[in-house]
């Protein structure tokens, strides 16, 4: 096959790409209120609009040969259409601001929009990587900075500060260490020690200690709250101290296991700035 | 070539540019009640998963795990209503709790509304209420319809609008005699009002209001023979006895009258052949129609089952 004919192939795959767009954006359109489905991220809506109408523009003055009347008119529908989609996007981006974070294997993306008029944020499930359905209301407003950070494939720490500068986190998590067998309690699954060299945990039927260069911090378990069956966040002071995940290998006590959990746990200082993340591994019971 | 792909292109940003302009005027997807993290984990968040909506409709409901749970997108979230689910099949009832009994809630945009009993301290006599919700779930009101009650048997509830509803209920069943009774609400179900109780103690089978002051009854489920309602005209101060002119070729055949409709400046109600009719196949109903507001009832046409609504 001689270059010009891979390219002229090339031209037309652009032109269908354009149409096979154009077709997920309609069935978005047609559907999103049947199903109850926005994109995880609704700038997708724009940014989809402007790549097709290029795509398009682009693959046909590269497939058919135009009068320079043509060019220009096209030209200039062509940027008309994108500065309005631009200035669309960026407008409703004012009215509700879009997080969006993707986890490290490209499988689950964790969505966030924040309705700027309300003061309110809604954490969003992700469907399919691009569309997402309201899931939870964050308990606190975003007042500050916020940051999100994924301990592992299917755990996204959201972090953010809130009114009175108090720190939070919301966990989104997604599946679970059980294959979906039943619901369980993360704290009282991670019964036992758990430690590496500079940091240990310690959950007991009363509370759950960290021990960090010999201070210990003890949370009561109404200092902790669950997210899905994956995470926990202990608090201190009404503020979010750390978040302790089941590791990717974390497995639930059973007989295989000898009666005891196996696997590591990841606990993680919350914090904006703070990108440190310590694995955990199994020691002993008391 | 070059002219069909001009021509997609330029119909591809007229549907863009049309589609813009939806997106921008379309309805916020509907977001659930707040709650705060430790709640979410409680059971509603794994359990839904499972959950099948009864219908397709999105509006729709589940009595799985014995709990009945509502939903208003197609079982992609649920609500549940805080309802013991046997409360809901008090009284005489003797299917088997898979499916809510027909008529006997309401389940729309505007209104969820479900009958149900609860015991008393005489033994088969119960308390009849119902529980209803304004805000998809939201928050639960309940409605006392009758102090005590035995052996409910007929039941059924429906608004007219956000004021006016009522329910029909009948009782304490003993062979083919039962009692029957209306109750009214003016207030959005809140406060239940009994009507005046009808002269029969013949098994009811229709019951239903089309504007707040006309309503009906229609009897006999077992061997009617003839047509047996009873209307008011007075919001239910007062029933008499509707008459039905019947064609001598359709007496005995049409014997059961359903659910009148109001239109413009008639009613019309369908007369079925009962569990026994054997006319043209059994299914066939006869239309009446009545000038009076349902005392005087003439025949009109046949009705076959395939424009059966």
């Amino acid at each position: 096959m001689n270059r010009d004919k891979i390219l002229l192939i090339l031209k037309w795959l652009l032109f269908l790409f354009a149409i096979g767009l154009f077709f997920v954006q309609m069935g978005y359109l047609l559907l999103q209120d049947r199903l109850q489905m926005e994109y995880v991220d609704n700038r997708l809506f724009y940014i989809l609009n402007i790549l097709i109408v290029v795509c398009l523009y682009v693959a046909i003055i590269m497939l058919f040969s135009f009068k320079r009347n043509f060019h220009i008119i096209g030209a200039s529908l062509v940027s008309l259409f994108i500065i309005l989609n631009v200035f669309l996007l960026t407008e409703s981006n004012k009215e509700i601001k879009n997080i969006v974070s993707i986890s490290p294997n490209l499988t689950h993306v964790f969505s966030i929009k924040e309705d700027q008029q309300l003061d309110e944020a809604l954490y969003y499930r992700s469907y399919y990587r691009i569309v997402s359905r309201p899931k939870e209301r964050l308990p606190s407003p975003i007042t500050g900075d916020y940051d999100v950070r994924w301990l592992t494939n299917d755990v996204a720490v959201f972090t953010y500060e809130t009114t009175g500068d108090k720190k939070q986190a919301f966990i989104g998590t997604y599946g679970d260490r059980n294959e979906g067998v039943a619901y369980y309690y993360v704290g009282a699954e991670i019964q036992g020690v758990w430690e590496n060299e500079d940091v240990s945990v310690v959950s007991s039927p009363d509370e759950i200690q960290v021990i960090e260069n010999g201070n210990t911090t003890v949370y009561d378990w109404d200092q902790i709250h669950q997210f899905g069956t994956l995470a926990i966040v202990l608090e201190k002071e009404q503020e979010a101290d750390w978040v302790i995940a089941l590791g990717k290998d974390f497995k639930l006590r059973s007989v295989e296991t000898g009666n005891s959990p196996a696997g590591s746990i990841i606990l993680y200082k919350v914090g904006i700035e703070n990108k440190e993340v310590d694995t955990l591994n199994y020691k002993s019971l008391q | 070539m070059k002219r069909i792909a001009v021509f997609l292109a330029t119909l591809m940003i007229l549907a863009l540019s049309i589609g813009i302009y939806l997106y921008e005027n379309q309805n916020p997807i509907y977001y659930p009640k707040p709650t705060n993290p430790i709640e979410t984990v409680e059971p509603a968040e794994q359990e839904p998963e499972s959950f099948e909506p009864l219908t397709d409709e999105a509006i729709s409901y589940t009595l799985q795990n014995d709990e009945l749970n509502i939903t208003y997108n197609g079982g992609a979230d649920w609500i549940n209503v805080p309802i013991d689910k046997e409360l809901l099949f008090h009284g005489e009832y003797h299917g088997n709790g898979t499916e809510l009994i027909e008529d006997s809630y309401i389940l729309t945009e505007n209104i969820a509304a479900f009958i149900y009993g609860e015991e008393t301290n005489q033994e088969y006599v119960e308390k009849v209420l119902l529980k209803y919700s304004y805000d998809r779930g939201e928050t639960w009101q309940d409605g006392v319809i009758a102090e005590a009650l035995s052996g409910v048997r007929f039941r059924k509830v429906d608004f007219l609008n956000e004021s006016f509803g009522y329910v029909v209920l009948s009782g304490g069943r003993t062979m083919s005699q039962e009692f029957s009774i209306v109750y009214l609400t003016h207030d959005g179900g809140a406060t239940w009002e009994a009507t005046a109780e009808p002269p029969t103690t013949r098994l009811i089978a229709f019951g239903s209001f089309i504007d707040e002051q006309t309503g009906f009854l229609s009897y006999g489920t077992i061997n009617p023979e003839i047509p047996d309602v009873f209307v008011t005209q007075d919001g239910g101060k007062s029933w008499k006895q509707a008459q039905f002119n019947m064609p001598p070729e359709y007496v005995r055949v049409f014997v059961q009258a359903e659910d009148p409709e109001k239109h413009e400046d008639y009613l019309t109600v369908l007369l079925n052949q009962g569990p026994n009719g054997d006319y043209e196949g059994g299914k066939v109903k006869g239309e009446f129609r009545s000038e009076d507001n349902g005392l005087t009832w003439e025949f009109f046409r046949e009705v076959q089952p395939d424009e059966q609504g």
